[in-house]
């Protein structure tokens, strides 16, 4: 696979000390790299350094194997998708699409026909005379795509783009983002902070925390294997027990942990909802009182009382029915993580042995 | 009554106060300076002050003279507030920050202190003539010179305090956006920054015009004796020579004039207007 985006060893400190370190990672060919984390993890100011609108302090910026990083936006093979659209009041939305290509100088038949190409593409045929304040924040947000679309850029920078929109319609265009970036196999890197819509569009995803990589990984492996107890629990929804690993166990109430990992000390054991699950034999079941039920749509949270602590597992609306608050019932886990005192997970991830007293 | 009739009386009653004291302190004088301009000496109705004026050579050469000060000094103090607001817009540098902490002063100087501090620099023997020789010095006071550079000093920190809230209104992203499309420093000017803040330009313009046209203490104390500006020759009409129906015309005509100039403005207005409300 080819390499279009590499940024190398990036680092970018603002005056106040916070900012960017030692940034390294890279994007393939028709790759869809997500950079993910919480508000003010520095996934916007790497983003906004690879599109030239921020002056790296140290490190290396390559398109196509080219540094860029010395050179200004304008003058960089990428072109950015903003959050807050971005389109310009002033002209219509023909005049917002074709003033790049009226800069290099394309012919008016040709603008006139990209133009309308990269409309159909969006699904806005027939608004050219519009005007931006007279397009639904949807509509503003394709404006924006299609604009950065005609500028052919070599990589296709996404800050947020539809954090700004009701979750139906973010919904649709991540779909449509991602049909047409498969379509035309651009190359883009993506900034959210939304973990379920990183996890739905990505190809891989760069989880960020603290202005430092977290964790690089495809969406599968970052939910199933998150490599710290902060991406453990950024991602998705996790239980969470303390407790004390000697002789590779860890001993919570009645119950053991078994684990091939000689470390010792404080130890986190983490227990996705979704891995917690009705007993369906008689060996190695905990019994759970049911203390809280809220029901999500499709799906049901429950939150669990039991003697290693509270647990919330997830129940399809079918089985409902086994689930009667205030009642006992015995549930099985079925993986869980271990995490170091200092956050990073023991090497045997998502061990399933635990042994009842 | 019913509750529909005591609304309305209850808002006439509120609006009323104002209206009266817009009545008799604008609309009379406005209507009574009208009346006296087109009544001649027998009391009816007559062309020939206006006739005068227009056909009087020095009354001309006064309207010419106030013409060209006003609009040359509306150009100089667009260019000179419209390139510092830019830059203050646009500069981070600690040269800007201290022009952001200072251009409003000149507000604060009252007009007369301000002239007359001006006059002390800049007159034949004043401190710049002490300081380069007065064989070196321009004439600038009891000059048209003085009276562009008086007009620029006093009318700069408004127009670029206007320019500034302007162009501060064009969000970052809005030039990022541009840039990344390949817009260049001039490209940015001329298609972004120039269309979204041309607006607030005709404002300014539109002040200054009004501003400039009818002033008096600076032309009075700076100008050369003739020509004079329309201001300080509508006063001498008025006072000196006590021709009143002269200077009521001068004042129509001056009033026509600005109304010239806020035509454009509320014309721009309302186009702006239509486009948003579509």
């Amino acid at each position: 696979m080819t390499i279009k985006l590499s940024i190398e060893n990036l680092s970018k400190i603002y005056p106040t000390g916070e900012g960017v370190q030692n940034i390294d990672f890279h994007v393939n060919e028709g790759e869809l790299v997500t950079l993910l984390g919480p508000s003010g993890c520095g996934k916007t100011t790497v983003l906004r350094s690879v599109g030239g609108f921020i002056d790296p302090t140290s490190g290396a910026i390559k398109i196509s194997n080219k540094e860029v990083h010395h050179l200004p936006s304008e003058k960089r093979p990428s072109a950015m998708v903003f959050q807050s659209y971005n389109l310009w009041p002033h002209m219509t939305v023909f005049d917002n699409l074709a003033f790049s290509l009226k800069l290099k100088k394309v012919k008016k038949k040709e603008i006139q026909m990209k133009v309308e190409e990269v409309l159909t593409l969006v699904h806005l045929t027939g608004m050219e005379k519009k005007y931006p304040s007279e397009l639904s924040g949807g509509q503003q947000q394709r404006i924006a795509l299609a604009r950065a679309l005609l500028l052919e850029p070599e990589v296709l920078l996404l800050d947020e783009p539809f954090s700004a929109l009701d979750a139906k319609l973010r919904h649709e265009l991540r779909e449509e983002l991602r049909e047409i970036q498969s379509k035309r196999n651009l190359t883009m890197l993506f900034v959210t902070h939304d973990q379920e819509e990183a996890l739905s569009i990505s190809d891989k995803i760069v989880v960020m925390n603290n202005g430092h990589i977290e964790q690089i990984d495809n969406p599968q492996e970052v939910y199933n294997a998150p490599n710290s107890l902060f991406v453990a629990q950024f991602i998705g929804r996790m239980n969470f027990i303390k407790g004390k690993s000697v002789n590779n166990t860890i001993q919570i109430g009645d119950l053991t942990f078994i684990h091939n990992d000689a470390y010792t000390g404080d130890v986190t054991i983490g227990i996705r909802p979704e891995d917690i699950q009705l007993a369906t034999a008689n060996t190695r079941n905990i019994e759970a009182q049911i203390d809280k039920i809220m029901m999500l749509g499709h799906f049901a949270e429950i939150t669990l009382k039991t003697m290693i602590g509270s647990l919330k597992m997830f129940v399809d609306r079918q089985q409902m029915e086994q689930f009667v608050l205030k009642s006992t019932i015995p549930i099985q886990l079925n993986n869980f993580l271990v995490f170091k005192e200092t956050g990073e997970v023991l090497n045997n991830r998502r061990m399933e042995v635990y042994e009842n007293i | 009554m019913s509750k529909k009739w005591k609304a309305t009386l209850l808002g006439i009653g509120l609006v009323m106060p104002s209206f009266l004291i817009l009545l008799i302190l604008v609309m009379y004088p406005v209507w009574s300076s009208i009346k006296t301009s087109f009544t001649g000496e027998d009391g009816q109705f007559t062309f020939e002050h206006y006739i005068y004026i227009f056909t009087e050579p020095l009354i001309l050469t006064n309207i010419r003279h106030t013409l060209t000060v006003t609009i040359l000094s509306c150009v100089f103090v667009l260019i000179i507030a419209y390139s510092i607001a830019i830059y203050l817009r646009f500069s981070q540098s600690t040269v800007a920050k201290w022009i952001n902490k200072t251009y409003l002063i000149p507000m604060f100087i009252p007009g007369v202190i301000a002239v007359y501090g001006f006059i002390n620099f800049y007159r034949d023997n004043g401190w710049v003539a002490r300081i380069i020789g007065d064989e070196h010095m321009p004439t600038i006071i009891y000059n048209v010179k003085g009276l562009l550079m008086i007009n620029i000093w006093f009318n700069i920190p408004f127009t670029t305090m206007l320019l500034i809230s302007a162009l501060q209104s064009i969000p970052n992203s809005i030039i990022e956006g541009a840039k990344d499309a390949g817009a260049n420093q001039w490209r940015l000017f001329w298609h972004f920054i120039l269309p979204l803040s041309y607006r607030t330009m005709l404002v300014a313009l539109t002040f200054l015009f009004m501003g400039i046209v009818g002033s008096f203490t600076a032309p009075f104390l700076i100008d050369k004796n003739a020509p004079q500006m329309l201001g300080v020759s509508m006063q001498q009409h008025f006072s000196v020579f006590n021709e009143i129906e002269q200077s009521s015309s001068l004042a129509v005509f001056m009033f026509l004039l600005c109304s010239i100039v806020g035509y454009f403005y509320i014309y721009s207005n309302i186009k702006e207007s239509k486009k948003e409300m579509k």
